[in-house]
């Protein structure tokens, strides 16, 4: 910036587009242009994958042409506890961790500070007995103020400590850091709900794409109960 | 008309028992298998039920769900039969035919038709993949009574809906607390009663039993494992701590951003210009 104009004014441009960037330009899969962050329907929503119907997961054996019987009054399901808080070792990360679901594109939620972590509530929580748990947060480009921008470069072995309401914190212990490309984005095995269970703390990186306004992949931590 | 019933049913009879044997040898469910479930919705009545002339459920008693059971595709013999019956040659309901495609997901229900007579209806339950964050809700209307409204939350949401049809909706995931009511109004002859829609669930909910036995209930019952993924993880916020040069946000940020910088820059010259003028 040149220094001809007025400082005032420089600042109130530069909180404007500051205000503008929260609102917008959360690097949605989709490039998202002035003021249409959420409305277009983005291009790798499920509903077109309708080819296969899964099954429902692992009927249990049972004898062979015999019905399993169930009761069909209505009923409520069982809340895990969900997950509150997040610290990983030998990092700033120590943040709260608060449920989100799917914006209206169909990208996972994401809190709007970098202070805080989302947990996708539709899927497995921490401590679950299969399935992956998802937290995921923020990164920032330019400054190192963002926790999880030290994500990407986490030892093997680095602890993970996920707190619960109502039950006890959980050790997670990372086994790898991967990136996974945005354009090849592999949501089902990401989100899985059955299998081993593991925890995914995932956030943007890889490299800063300005004709997408958003990084060309995803870090994604993994790691396992201790 | 029984005796040609009767015949026809034991000729049928063994070969069915043979064919029910084969496919009973495949205890895993094997790729391609249709899914079947069967619902019981005749109030007062414990009956057996036959596969292909072959005895599949023993005493099954009213508002019981069996199921699913994985089959082969192909068509299928259903009878019902009083729970004593020694062969399927005699039934209360049916028999009747079903065909089940590859990978098809099936309800088949004994219920009452809106005059009260026992029979069966067959449903194709909808297992295709619900957007990610979704829920879906099916009403099956099988009870002896007439049109209804289903209400959520004192609302309705499903409107003249006939014995034996269906409707099916699209929700976020929730507790609803469902009632049903004759259509056009709003007093509940069922209900209300929460209904737990889940996220990637197909929750289907029969209406069952009489209105003129006063014994109209709920059945539920819930195919689960039809979620989708998030299309993605956003997980950029480019800028928005503070010290960042504003050249590099507006690079950023884009269009709105520069758009939204030169209307502040130009409001700014404006005020300046303005509080020089006096």
């Amino acid at each position: 910036m040149t220094p001809s104009k007025p400082s005032r004014s420089r600042r109130m441009a530069a909180l404007a587009a500051m205000a503008v960037l929260v609102l917008t330009a959360c690097g949605t899969a989709t490039p998202s242009t002035a003021g249409s962050a959420f409305n277009e329907a983005s291009g790798p929503n499920p509903s077109g994958q309708q080819t296969q119907p899964s099954l429902p997961p692992a009927e249990p054996s049972r004898p062979p042409a015999e019905f399993p019987l169930k009761g069909t009054t209505p009923t409520q399901p069982m809340a895990a506890p969900p997950p509150v808080s997040l610290q990983v070792a030998g990092t700033s990360i120590d943040m709260a961790v608060i449920p989100v679901g799917v914006a209206p594109g169909g990208a996972m939620e994401i809190p709007e500070t970098f202070y805080q972590a989302g947990w996708y509530r539709f899927g497995s929580a921490p401590g679950a007995t299969e399935g992956t748990a998802v937290l995921a947060g923020h990164i920032d480009t330019t400054s190192d103020q963002a926790p999880f921008s030290q994500l990407k470069s986490l030892p093997a072995g680095t602890l993970i400590t996920v707190g619960r309401e109502g039950a006890p914190a959980l050790n997670y212990r990372v086994v790898s850091v991967t990136l996974m490309a945005k354009d090849a984005f592999d949501g089902d095995a990401l989100f899985r709900r059955t299998g081993p269970h593991e925890l995914k703390v995932v956030t943007c990186g890889g490299r800063w794409l300005d004709e997408r306004m958003d990084y060309s992949d995803n870090v994604i931590v993994t790691a396992v109960l201790e | 008309m029984r005796s040609r019933i009767l015949t026809a049913g034991a000729g049928a009879s063994a070969a069915a028992l043979a064919a029910a044997i084969v496919l009973a040898v495949p205890a895993q469910a094997a790729e391609g298998d249709a899914h079947l479930s069967v619902l019981h919705g005749v109030p007062g009545l414990t009956v057996d039920v036959w596969v292909n002339g072959a005895r599949t459920l023993d005493d099954f008693t009213p508002g019981t769900l069996a199921g699913p059971l994985a089959l082969p595709p192909g068509a299928y013999d259903l009878a019902i039969t009083a729970s004593d019956a020694a062969d399927a040659s005699a039934p209360v309901i049916g028999p009747v035919t079903v065909t089940l495609a590859a990978n098809g997901n099936y309800t088949a229900v004994a219920n009452l038709d809106a005059a009260g007579k026992p029979t069966a209806n067959f449903f194709t339950n909808d297992v295709s993949r619900i957007d990610a964050g979704k829920g879906k809700l099916t009403v099956r209307h099988t009870a002896a009574a007439p049109a209804v409204d289903v209400l959520a939350g004192g609302t309705a949401v499903v409107t003249n809906l006939a014995n034996p049809n269906e409707q099916t909706l699209t929700l976020d995931p929730g507790t609803i607390s469902a009632a049903v009511a004759a259509t056009g109004t709003t007093a509940p002859v069922i209900g209300p009663a929460d209904v737990t829609v889940a996220e990637g669930t197909h929750t289907i909910v029969y209406a069952w039993g009489s209105l003129a036995d006063k014994n109209l209930q709920l059945a539920v019952q819930t195919i689960e494992g039809l979620h989708s993924a998030p299309g993605s993880v956003p997980g950029a916020l480019d800028g928005s701590s503070g010290g960042v040069p504003t050249g590099q946000m507006v690079l950023g940020g884009g269009l709105a951003a520069a758009t939204l910088l030169l209307i502040v820059v130009g409001l700014g010259k404006v005020r300046t210009s303005a509080a020089r003028k006096p």
